[in-house]
């Protein structure tokens, strides 16, 4: 009996050792688990019912001078089909009915689309207006997902579109002001962490947490006026049907301060139509700033300016015009073939003889000219702060290959190479008593940082007062001093000055043997208020005096009207057009 | 053989009232701990259901933040200069000057008004605000409170 209990305890001890030590792996793996390992296993349990999101910022605003918007942001949505919930045709075509009219495609296309791979996600339609997406979330359609986003508006449509550019798919700017300030504009992305079922939806239980909260893009404030640009845009179409240009530039500035008004350019894109697809990026170019030409006559300001500068000659200085200048072997003759004889300093800038200004360039000197070219800004950028921006080429005595033909020709503004906004920009010095302003076009930025305001910037004296106002003077006699100049505008003092060069760029950037005729004026002559120059590109010649001095004439009453520039005369003006 | 009886156990009376009593706060443990189980699943629920009211009133939000950006582009589409062009020219017949004048004005604007004249008190604002009992609304409780004697 005892034998047979002592027997049944043994097999009890064994069974409760072997319950014993089963419990003690369990406790053992539990404390290693629970306690030694937390927090890896703390991690990936996180990480499997806990997901995040990003959230993007709101997008800020383009605004103009006054405030109103270029380019804001709307709410959108993205719609995709779940494409496994739709190999089941009839779910499909149930649902793909629903769907398509809304983002107007064709249901069949639809389905066939969606149905091509048996996983993932089909983009439909991206950026499907709020409202429409909003109904859309309540119907009835298997395999719908809408992701809320945003999408670009363009109040103004298409206007100023190479200035402003455009976002891409991930709403990141790519051309333009977009891509410029595409920090400032974008803001700060924020996240967003939400618990999730075995199958990652989130789930709605309140344990959904931002945390960083997104930080709206600031709004960028630009120094152009909505009005001005609007009329320089439709003026510049209606110039290149009327002449049969390749395209052009009108860039309006105020000449104190160096603010943009109005920078167009053709030919260009529209925001309304893009199609990122288009293998033309030349047309997304903002060539204001991006191409650069030879500036042609209006080039003989800045020679006639130097050489007033350094006291060589006055307005009224004479100098023989035999209708040809002889540099080494090169013969350089006037653009009409003229003879003018003893001519003034004045008059070659209105008959804008070439052997007039290659007579000053002589007295000047190439050390000095060069300094001076290079003092009034060409061949280097303006730092106006857009993208892209090119230096131009200027060809000085140092560089190989320099002859003094060069000095000869680049003082009538060939052999060198300038952008449009560093030309206006230079010449702008002769209604700004001598000061070179640096061209801006973002007067503010508001941005999540920091608000910042940009103010005028005086970047050296080129010449002297007197001799700014002399230059300007002279180019007022240009304008004045020629009866029926296409430039004049009645009822104010202008002052101008036309040119004419080679090498015309095509749509797709390149640059042919065309011709650039182009004009710079500024109003009114005594206080200038407006500047303006007008490139207009050709495949034949024309002249500037004859195809963009009127541009000038045309669109100067209407921005010095809105300027609330007074006409010289009398109380009452009345003006014909 | 006889059944054994066996003598009925005589329990004392304080080992009864020991056992009575230890049923009794294993009874109120039970109800203590199911009260604790029931609360809170109660909560849960309560948790839960807030939690997607919460959802649902962050999507109305969504909703309504959306609709004032609209509301915003829509106020700036119209006010654009393309629509205004429009307008003058389709439904007020406008087009541009053939001549232009030029007066001068040596007489000040005219103060601005935020409402047309029609919905103003004779005077102008100013007389608006000389008028007898002419304060700003209140909110509803201090309306209430002042019909109450002592305020």
């Amino acid at each position: 009996m005892l034998r047979q209990r002592g027997r049944m305890y043994a097999r009890l001890l064994i069974v409760a050792a072997l319950f014993a030590a089963a419990g003690g792996a369990i406790t053992a793996r539990v404390v290693y688990v629970q306690l030694v390992n937390s927090a890896h296993y703390k991690a990936a349990a996180q990480n499997e019912h806990f997901g995040q999101q990003e959230i993007r910022a709101p997008r800020g605003a383009i605004l103009d001078r006054n405030g109103y918007p270029l380019a804001t942001t709307v709410d959108a949505y993205d719609v995709y089909i779940n494409r496994p919930d739709w190999q089941n045709v009839a779910d499909a075509e149930r649902a793909a009915a629903v769907i398509a009219p809304v983002i107007g495609q064709p249901a069949v296309g639809l389905v066939r689309e969606a149905r091509k791979e048996a996983k993932g996600l089909y983009l439909a339609y991206a950026g499907l207006d709020f409202d429409k997406g909003a109904a859309l979330r309540n119907a009835d359609a298997p395999g719908l997902r809408l992701v809320q986003t945003t999408k670009r508006f363009y109040p103004e449509g298409d206007l100023a579109s190479t200035l402003l550019g455009f976002v891409g798919r991930d709403h990141a700017g790519l051309t333009g002001i977009e891509a410029d300030y595409d920090r400032e504009l974008g803001g700060v992305p924020g996240t967003i962490y939400f618990e999730r079922d075995s199958i990652g939806n989130q789930i709605a239980i309140g344990s959904e947490r931002i945390g960083q909260k997104p930080k709206q893009g600031g709004d960028i404030r630009l120094t152009i006026d909505r009005y001005i640009q609007r009329l320089v845009e439709g003026e510049l179409e209606a110039q290149i049907a009327k002449t049969g240009a390749l395209g052009g530039t009108i860039i309006v500035i105020e000449p104190k301060t160096g603010a943009v008004l109005a920078m167009a350019s053709r030919p260009g894109f529209k925001l309304s139509q893009l199609n990122l697809n288009d293998a033309n990026v030349a047309l997304f170019r903002n060539r204001a700033v991006t191409d650069v030409y030879e500036p042609g006559s209006v080039f003989k300001t800045l020679t006639a300016g130097m050489a007033i500068d350094l006291g060589l000659v006055t307005p009224g200085t004479t100098y023989n015009d035999t209708g040809a200048a002889y540099i080494g072997n090169a013969t350089i003759r006037n653009w009409d073939y003229s003879v003018n004889g003893t001519t003034t300093v004045t008059q070659v800038l209105q008959r804008s003889l070439n052997t007039g200004a290659v007579w000053m360039s002589g007295l000047v000197g190439p050390e000095k000219f060069y300094q001076y070219v290079r003092a009034f800004g060409i061949g280097t950028t303006t730092a106006s702060g857009l993208g892209g921006e090119a230096d131009g080429l200027v060809r000085s005595k140092n560089d190989p290959n320099w002859t003094p033909v060069d000095l000869a020709t680049n003082s009538f503004g060939q052999g060198i190479a300038a952008t449009p906004l560093q030309v206006i920009a230079a010449i702008s010095a002769f209604a700004n008593e001598g000061k070179l302003m640096r061209p801006y076009i973002v007067q503010e930025v508001d941005a999540p940082a920091a608000k910042r305001s940009f103010s005028p910037v005086v970047v050296r004296q080129v010449v002297k007062e007197e001799t700014a106002h002399a230059v300007a003077d002279m180019m007022n006699q240009v304008v004045e001093g020629i009866p029926g100049h296409l430039a004049a505008v009645p009822g104010y003092h202008v002052a101008g000055k036309t040119g004419t060069t080679t090498g015309a760029t095509l749509a797709d950037g390149t640059v042919h043997d065309g011709n650039v005729a182009s004009f710079v004026g500024f109003a009114p002559a005594g206080d200038p208020q407006m500047m303006m120059l007008v490139k207009l590109d050709f495949r034949e010649d024309r002249l500037g005096g004859q195809v963009s001095a009127p541009v000038f004439h045309d669109l100067a009453p209407s921005i010095l009207a809105y300027l609330g520039v007074r006409p010289n005369g009398p109380q009452l003006v009345t003006t014909g057009n | 053989m006889a059944l054994l009886r066996r003598p009925a156990l005589s329990i004392p009376a304080a080992a009864a009232g020991r056992l009575r009593s230890g049923r009794l706060a294993l009874f109120a443990v039970a109800v203590l701990v199911t009260g604790v189980a029931l609360l809170q699943v109660h909560q849960f629920s309560q948790v839960t259901s807030t939690g997607y009211q919460v959802d649902g009133l962050t999507q109305v939000r969504a909703e309504k933040q959306a609709r004032n950006h609209e509301l915003e582009a829509e106020v700036a589409a119209l006010s654009s200069l393309g629509r205004v062009d429009w307008e003058a020219r389709t439904r007020l017949h406008m087009e541009p000057p053939k001549q232009r004048l030029y007066i001068d004005v040596n007489q000040p604007a005219p103060q601005r008004e935020t409402l047309p004249t029609r919905f103003l008190p004779a005077g102008g604002p100013q007389a608006a605000a000389a008028q007898p009992g002419a304060t700003p609304s209140q909110p509803f409780w201090r309306r209430v409170l002042k019909l109450l004697p002592l305020f």
